[in-house]
């Protein structure tokens, strides 16, 4: 008994840091939700008016579009990267250091240069398209319905593909040379070794990778907010760009919190799933 | 005994210790941004001069993040004692009783461009003095003119000629009116609103209790400003990207003919292409009707938690002298009188000068930001190709009216 309180005690001030950097922003999140600008209670009424406003449904499946096809290409391409990567060939310990710079890059910069180079006008891509005859006219990249969307997902596949490399890389070079031995001894061949070894071996990893793309991908914001603010007509506009718009730009705090506590709901439930999902089929195997 | 006489001494030595660390009366501190500084420090100088007694303590400020320093120190209840601020910042300010009134210290009302005053005004009050004013005009290239069979020296007057114009001067790559569709918000509400006015429409009633912008005026308004690029195709492929600054790139690269901007732009082409020959007129206005064009500027304002406002307002007042605002503003001073100095003598200035008295004060609502959000998405969706005119600004009307109707 005397020892438990011992223990707390000793806890404590990691307690009370945690306390005031996560449960306290969050606890005040909830209370701005409720409340209006002079801090009364209104209840449900700004989750109501959040809701009824044109721009979040869209929003919300902008999101789920653009986090879904990032994460699919960045784990497809990381992966077949780390495998590349994990191949003995000369000058392999430069190209894995060049395959990191993306990642290494800040995003602002990044994402501001891609403007540039995706620039209808001034851009290199439609120079580069134009000039050989390969287009006619130059495309709007940005401003198309139909292409601004694929173009974000392409730059965030980009930027992210190589910290799945490097985390499936380390995976791969963990698994024991007797196992690829023993296959080679039943005539397995390179795609064999890659299906039946490598891959269940890195399995968990890249489950970890993945959730960790889910949480990083739901509140990525640099990318999209430094190219096209959301627009052309909220056609990029996803929920965290949406929320900083709603606090920061349009100074209703107590709407975007009560946006964020949405959003947060839809996400835990999102993430809950997601492990219940991997992880049955490999517990019961175990 | 001893001790009490010790505990005396050492309370009347903090309150000595206290009284000179605060502001004695006679001094004023003014934040001003830092595109002023030298013009302010030579005006503080000959203020001083006037009144010995007073002295002012110049803090210059970045324009980066200003609004929420200010909104900061307002509330702070440690207020400087004379801000510039940014006409569309007055009204939030002054609704949250955070100025100091300033109507004793407005002489000649009259001389005043009156959109300065109405960012001031609330509630039958002054709460700011404004003393720069500007408004957009359209800038043109003379040569453009010429190699499209206009005349350079007769621009046009009513939204036909501009149309034909722009038709004519788009050709060989060349891109005749530039509109702009992309970027910050604000851009594109100062370059499509005006029309809006001139047709006799608006966003929203004078009484903000309704969305107006899907009404006919409006409407046909905003078809003039979209079919630029969506049907007559005299703006560029990039206009869903372009802002202001995107535009004046494009016309200095040579590819845009005309577009509207404040004065400020003449000066960056003239430096950056010298070889422009560049022109100016005012924005065409339908036929019979007048022009319109949004007034933006700075003003100054007295805190409500100023400690020395008596002085404060000396200063002001001595600001607010037509020759000082001339010789403080970076484009106009908001007085008339304050025209005549040399610096605004240039001919080419003349339109931007003659598009003041047709300025109007955006509406003072506190979601504005929203609303402008709702009518640009709208815009977006007309130049995507997505909605027609009226579709589009029945959405932006609807999503308006539930901004209007919001409880506070």
């Amino acid at each position: 008994m005397v020892r438990q309180s011992t223990g707390l005690v000793f806890v404590l001030p990691a307690l009370i840091v945690l306390a005031m950097l996560i449960a306290y922003p969050l606890a005040y999140t909830g209370l701005l939700s409720v409340s209006d600008q002079q801090g009364n209670f209104v209840g449900a009424r700004n989750f109501a008016t959040v809701l009824a406003a044109r721009a979040t449904p869209q929003a919300f499946w902008n999101t789920v579009y653009f986090v879904g096809a990032s994460i699919v290409f960045q784990v497809i391409l990381g992966t077949a990267g780390a495998i590349l990567l994990n191949q003995n060939f000369t000058g392999r310990a430069i190209v894995r250091s060049i395959t990191i710079i993306p990642w290494v890059v800040p995003g602002i910069v990044a994402a501001t240069t891609w403007a540039w180079m995706f620039h209808t006008e001034f851009g290199i891509i439609n120079y580069m398209m134009t000039a050989p005859g390969l287009i006619e006219a130059p495309i709007g990249w940005l401003t198309n319905r139909d292409t601004v969307m694929p173009v974000l997902i392409a730059i965030n596949v980009w930027k992210m593909f190589p910290f799945v490399t490097v985390m499936v890389l380390a995976g791969l070079q963990s698994i024991p040379n007797d196992l690829y031995e023993a296959a080679r001894i039943d005539g397995a061949n390179f795609w064999e070794e890659v299906w039946h070894i490598m891959l269940p071996q890195v399995r968990s990893v890249i489950t970890a990778v993945t959730l960790l793309l889910v949480i990083w991908g739901l509140n990525s914001i640099t990318i999209i907010y430094a190219i096209t603010r959301g627009g052309p007509a909220n056609r990029t506009l996803i929920t965290p760009i949406q929320i900083f718009r709603l606090a920061f730009d349009a100074v209703q705090f107590n709407q975007a919190a009560a946006l964020s506590v949405l959003f947060f709901a839809v996400a835990i439930v999102i993430v809950f799933f997601y492990v219940r999902l991997v992880q049955s089929p490999s517990g019961g195997a175990r | 005994m001893t001790r009490l006489k010790y505990t005396f001494g050492a309370i009347i030595a903090g309150g000595l210790a206290l009284g000179a660390g605060t502001a004695f009366a006679g001094e004023v501190t003014w934040w001003t941004p830092n595109f002023n500084e030298a013009r302010a420090r030579g005006l503080v100088e000959e203020f001083q001069k006037q009144n010995p007694d007073i002295k002012v303590k110049l803090e210059i400020t970045t324009a980066d993040g200003l609004p929420q320093r200010i909104l900061t120190t307002l509330q702070s209840g440690a207020a400087p004692d004379l801000i510039d601020v940014a006409h569309g910042w007055i009204n939030g300010y002054a609704q949250n009783k955070l100025l100091t009134q300033v109507d004793d210290v407005l002489t000649d009302r009259a001389d005043y461009v009156s959109a300065g005053l109405d960012y001031g005004t609330l509630n039958g009050s002054l709460w700011a003095i404004p003393y720069r004013v500007e408004s957009h005009a359209i800038i043109f290239n003379k040569q453009h003119f010429r190699d499209a069979g206009l005349d350079p020296e007769n621009p046009p007057k009513t939204w036909t000629e501009l149309t034909k114009a722009a038709q004519a001067l788009t050709k060989n790559g060349r891109y005749g009116f530039a509109i702009t569709g992309g970027g910050e918000v604000g851009n594109t509400i100062f370059r499509s609103l005006p029309f809006v006015w001139m047709k006799g429409g608006d966003m929203i009633s004078a009484d903000q209790k309704t969305a107006t912008i899907n009404q006919p005026a409006a409407v046909e308004a905003v078809k003039f400003y979209t079919d630029m690029f969506t049907q007559l195709k005299v703006s560029p492929a990039s206009t869903l990207e372009n802002d202001g600054t995107a535009n004046r790139r494009l016309f200095i690269a040579g590819t845009v003919s005309m577009y509207q901007s404040g004065q400020f732009d003449v000066t960056s082409i003239k430096k950056e292409n010298p070889q422009i020959e560049v022109g100016a007129m005012a924005i065409p206005h339908p036929e019979g009707a007048k022009t319109a064009s949004i007034i933006g500027g700075w003003s100054l304002v007295i805190p409500a938690h100023a400690k020395n406002p008596t002085d404060a307002k000396t200063l002001l007042k001595f600001l607010a002298e037509a020759k000082n605002q001339a010789a403080l503003t970076d484009t106009f001073p908001a007085r008339n009188s304050g025209m005549n100095a040399e610096r605004f003598q240039d001919p080419l200035l003349n339109p931007f000068k003659d598009m003041l008295a047709y300025g109007r004060a955006l509406p003072a609502n506190r979601n504005w930001v929203q609303i402008s959000q709702a009518y640009f998405d709208g815009i977006q969706r007309i130049l995507l190709g997505d909605e027609d005119v009226q579709e589009a600004m029945d959405g932006a009307a609807e999503e308006i009216q539930a901004l209007l109707d919001q409880k506070q």
